[in-house]
């Protein structure tokens, strides 16, 4: 009982933090722009779309379309920012919602119409379906080794971005973007700029984790819904605008869905997932560690 | 009885007093202000009176009537009117709909209500904006919507909060002309002011908050000769210097 | 009834004028299914009747009352579902099951909205994104109702009583078209009555509306109701009229989502706005999956998805192009 329980909760974790990483890109978006990219979830789609093709058509194993599909994702991230987020950020509140929601429903819809709706997996990759054994408090646990690829890649890569915005001159421009525009542009900030970067890392991240998605997750059109709304009950439980908070949700949404999962009825984990969402969002709607709105 | 009666309110914010025990009565008829310092609390009194925070300790009874801690739609049913210092007029209405909007707290006829709005459009000197939308206002127009509303809704006391900051002189005059107005058809008032040459000929008698903390409360004569109002308003400094020009 | 008379908020020529135009759209109506008689011309007009309704139905509560709400759908699954199992078990009349239906979705509403309405803007909107996802999901995970595999509704005689027909969709057309008459009508009163200002004014400013005596949450729950009682109602017809219900069609996020796009791009929180929008977004639907086939599948959301962006260059919808001072002017020009 114990060790399977171990393994419910090791499963847990390292979906956390792939969760993780798709909610840091959405916290980092919400907290400087105060936009919510409804379409998130359809940039990771695309990046794990991105990393499949150059596995199929070009042989390039996705370790190391990694190192094409991020910079890809970042310069897409560049161009709709360019082209619709400018615009999107100036709208009344409601209508920049649901516009981000169009354009994730437009990018799926336009997946779906190219690539149609099959569900897709890469075969052999350069980690394969390997398996390490693990032994915790006696027990024998296993850990997939493409999933703790994903969630190591995953945790580093949100290190990464942390250390970026607390640590650099560039991120503490971002940070006094985000805690108050018009006072960081009399500052000297390029706030226009700050906005770009944000969105563009936000997206970036979802490449990083989609690329990691595609050794071992089942890929299609409709992929990135439940990313982006297990991302948003993340960011909300860690409070909007906060990456470490986005961690810590992310983590959390993971071991509820893997636990939830394992105690209650599996088909309703999902279900379980939104309720804490809606009592957290209801009793609590700043999150935990929020820093701005 | 009093009309109003305010007993040892205090309103503490994660451990900043706001309102420190205040107590207040306040008679049928009269036109009370209430003055002091920026953050000395009167906004927040207006707030625990109103419904809109939550008392921390102390009671607020009208006509008699326990009322602390009502919420803020059953404070204004109760008869009790309020108006924002920052302006909260419902921009995509026009002036007569804003009205409307106070009237239907005694009506559910809208004709009636429209009824009531026209004439207190034309009391208050809005008659020929009814048609405009309230963001299409100037800001003295919208101040004077508020009062409008706030009096749509029939109140006993009407509670101004800093109903002329921001106005020019001649709209000031027009506002005391208005409250003054409103003192005659029986409505009893409590104003938070800034503007001190206004409210002193205004008011019958002035309550001075500072700190939160109420430091004088008389008629407007002694409280403008009152040391403490004056060393709370301008600095013990000043009060120093004035003193010693005095003695010389 | 005295209170029956028209009121004239504004002008009354206005009143006059709109109600002319009203006639003659309601004839118009009447007409079309003779002058666009294909069977698939029909099934169209039958989709863009019945998401004006819901459209009408969700701006009580997104639109005039400014609370987006994004789980519709599930109260139309409830709506739904109710009649149609109500029948199945109890053998209760659809006509009954649409109210009792309607019944219900504001129960599920009162229980599980009541305390979203505490949150504000987008808050809210994914609250109750959240809420309906749950609902699907115990749906679809629920054996009793059919579980994913959903309900077939047996097939009886046709008849209006039964609410069936096989050899014609004309009288679904026309009890759409009734529906879509009577929530005009209910939203017309309710714009010139005391509840339509109370809701605007807690769209302008909660803290005003507050303070001038408007019990807000309760103002809130009244709109939602309304507005989920009509979309369960909905739910029925289109149970009646597809004569089978699951969990994936009935309920998904797409559904939620168009039922609140169609009055935003018509304009929220007009009367017109639903009327505008339903048929832009369902012909546009309906017509991008009949000529592209199973290959063009995800055209038709395409188009949803780029109108939903398109939305941010006009905020207030279609009907803001017949509000500003040149269209007026050029109205009194046309009219002498």
């Amino acid at each position: 009982m114990s060790e399977l329980f171990i393994q419910v909760v090791i499963e847990g974790l390292l979906w956390g933090a792939i969760y993780a990483l798709v909610a840091v890109g959405l916290s980092l978006i919400w907290g400087v722009m105060g936009i919510l990219n409804l379409a998130h979830g359809d940039f990771l789609m695309l990046g794990m779309f991105g990393a499949y093709w150059l596995a199929i058509l070009l042989g390039i194993d996705p370790l190391i379309g990694l190192l094409i599909v991020t910079p890809a994702m970042f310069i897409l991230g560049l161009g709709i920012y360019k082209s619709l987020i400018t615009r999107i950020v100036k709208a009344p509140r409601l209508t920049a919602l649901l516009a981000t929601f169009g354009l994730g429903i437009f990018l799926r819809n336009l997946a779906h119409f190219l690539w149609r709706a099959d569900y897709r997996m890469l075969g052999d990759t350069l980690v394969g379906d390997r398996v390490i054994t693990v032994s915790i408090l006696g027990g024998t646990n296993f850990i997939s080794v493409p999933k703790l690829l994903a969630a190591g890649g995953s945790l580093a890569a949100t290190a990464l971005l942390y250390w970026f915005i607390k640590r650099t001159k560039t991120g503490r421009a971002l940070q006094a973007t985000a805690m108050n525009r018009q006072s960081a542009a009399l500052m000297g900030i390029d706030t226009e700029r700050m906005y770009m970067l944000a969105y563009s890392l936000g997206i970036a991240c979802v490449g990083v984790a989609g690329t990691l998605l595609t050794n071992f997750f089942i890929i299609f059109p409709e992929v990135g819904i439940m990313f982006v709304l297990f991302a948003l009950v993340a960011v909300t439980i860690g409070g909007f605008g906060s990456i470490h908070g986005a961690l810590i949700g992310g983590l959390i949404i993971g071991l509820i869905e893997s636990v939830g999962g394992f105690v209650g009825i599996p088909a309703l984990k999902q279900a379980l997932v939104f309720a804490v969402f809606v009592i957290v969002v209801v009793l609590r709607p700043r999150g935990l560690f929020g820093w701005a709105d | 009885m009093k009309l109003l009666e305010v007993k040892g309110l205090t309103k503490k914010f994660a451990g900043l007093v706001a309102n420190d025990s205040l107590d207040l009565e306040i008679d049928q008829g009269e036109i009370v202000g209430l003055i002091g310092p920026n953050g000395s609390g009167k906004t927040t009194f207006f707030n625990c009176i109103c419904g809109v925070y939550p008392v921390t300790k102390g009671s607020v009874r009208f006509e008699g009537r326990e009322i602390t801690n009502f919420p803020a739609h059953k404070i204004c049913k109760g008869g009790i009117a309020r108006t924002f210092q920052l302006v909260n007029t419902l921009m995509n209405m026009t002036a007569l709909e804003n009205v409307m909007v106070g009237a239907f707290c005694r009506t559910t006829n809208t004709n009636r209500a429209r009824e009531i709005a026209e004439e207190l459009l034309e009391f208050s000197g809005l008659p020929e904006k009814k048609d405009i939308l309230g963001s299409d206002l100037t800001i003295a127009d919208k101040k004077r919507l508020e009062v409008a509303r706030a009096l749509a809704t029939k109140p006993r006391l009407l509670l101004l909060d800093e109903a002329m900051a921001g106005l020019n002189p001649t709209e000031q005059k027009e506002a005391v002309e208005l409250i003054r107005r409103i003192q005659r058809e029986g409505i009893t008032l409590l104003v938070v002011e800034h503007v001190m040459q206004v409210i002193m000929p205004l008011c019958e008698r002035l309550v001075v908050l500072d700190a939160g903390k109420k430091i004088a409360a008389d008629v407007p004569e002694r409280i403008a000769n009152d040391e403490r109002v004056i060393k709370a308003y301008l600095g013990e400094r000043y009060y120093a210097k004035r003193a010693t020009l005095r003695s010389e | 009834m005295g209170r029956l008379k028209p009121l004239m908020v504004r002008q009354p020529r206005i009143f006059w004028r709109k109600n002319y135009i009203f006639a003659l759209a309601f004839a118009l109506l009447l007409a079309l299914p003779f002058i666009f008689t294909a069977h698939f011309q029909h099934h169209v007009m039958i989709k863009v009747l019945m998401f004006t309704f819901l459209g009408c139905a969700w701006n009580i509560i997104g639109g005039y009352t400014g609370q987006v709400a994004l789980g519709h759908a599930a109260f139309f699954g409830i709506g739904a579902y109710t009649s149609s199992l109500c029948y199945i078990w109890f053998g209760l009349n659809p006509w009954f099951g649409m109210f009792l239906g309607g019944i219900l979705a504001v129960a599920v509403s009162a229980v599980i909205n009541y305390p979203c309405f505490r949150l504000h803007g987008r808050y809210f909107a994914i609250a109750t994104l959240a809420l309906g996802m749950i609902i699907r999901l115990l749906f679809t995970n629920w054996r009793l109702v059919g579980g994913a595999l959903g309900v077939r509704l047996p097939l009886l005689p046709e008849s209006l009583w039964n609410f069936q027909f096989h050899t014609t969709k004309l009288p679904y057309y026309y009890i759409a078209l009734v529906l879509c008459a009577l929530i005009f009508a209910i939203l017309y009163k309710i714009e010139r009555s005391k509840l339509g200002f109370y809701l605007r004014a807690i769209k302008e400013s909660e803290e005003a509306a507050r303070s001038l005596g408007i019990d807000v949450a309760k103002y809130k729950l009244v709109a939602m109701s309304i507005s989920v009682f009509f979309t369960a109602m909905a739910g029925t017809l289109y149970a009646q009229y597809i004569l089978y219900i699951d969990p994936i069609s009935l309920m998904p996020l797409m559904t939620s989502i168009l039922i609140c796009v169609v009055p935003v791009l018509g304009g929220a929180g007009t009367l017109w706005g639903p009327a505008l929008g339903a048929p832009i977004l369902l012909i546009a639907i309906e017509y991008s999956r009949a000529w592209l086939g199973g290959g063009g599948r995800g055209i038709d959301y395409m188009i949803v998805g780029a109108i939903m962006v398109a939305i941010i260059f006009r905020p207030g919808g279609l009907t803001s192009f017949f509000q500003g001072p040149r269209f007026r002017q050029w109205w009194r020009r046309i009219r002498g």
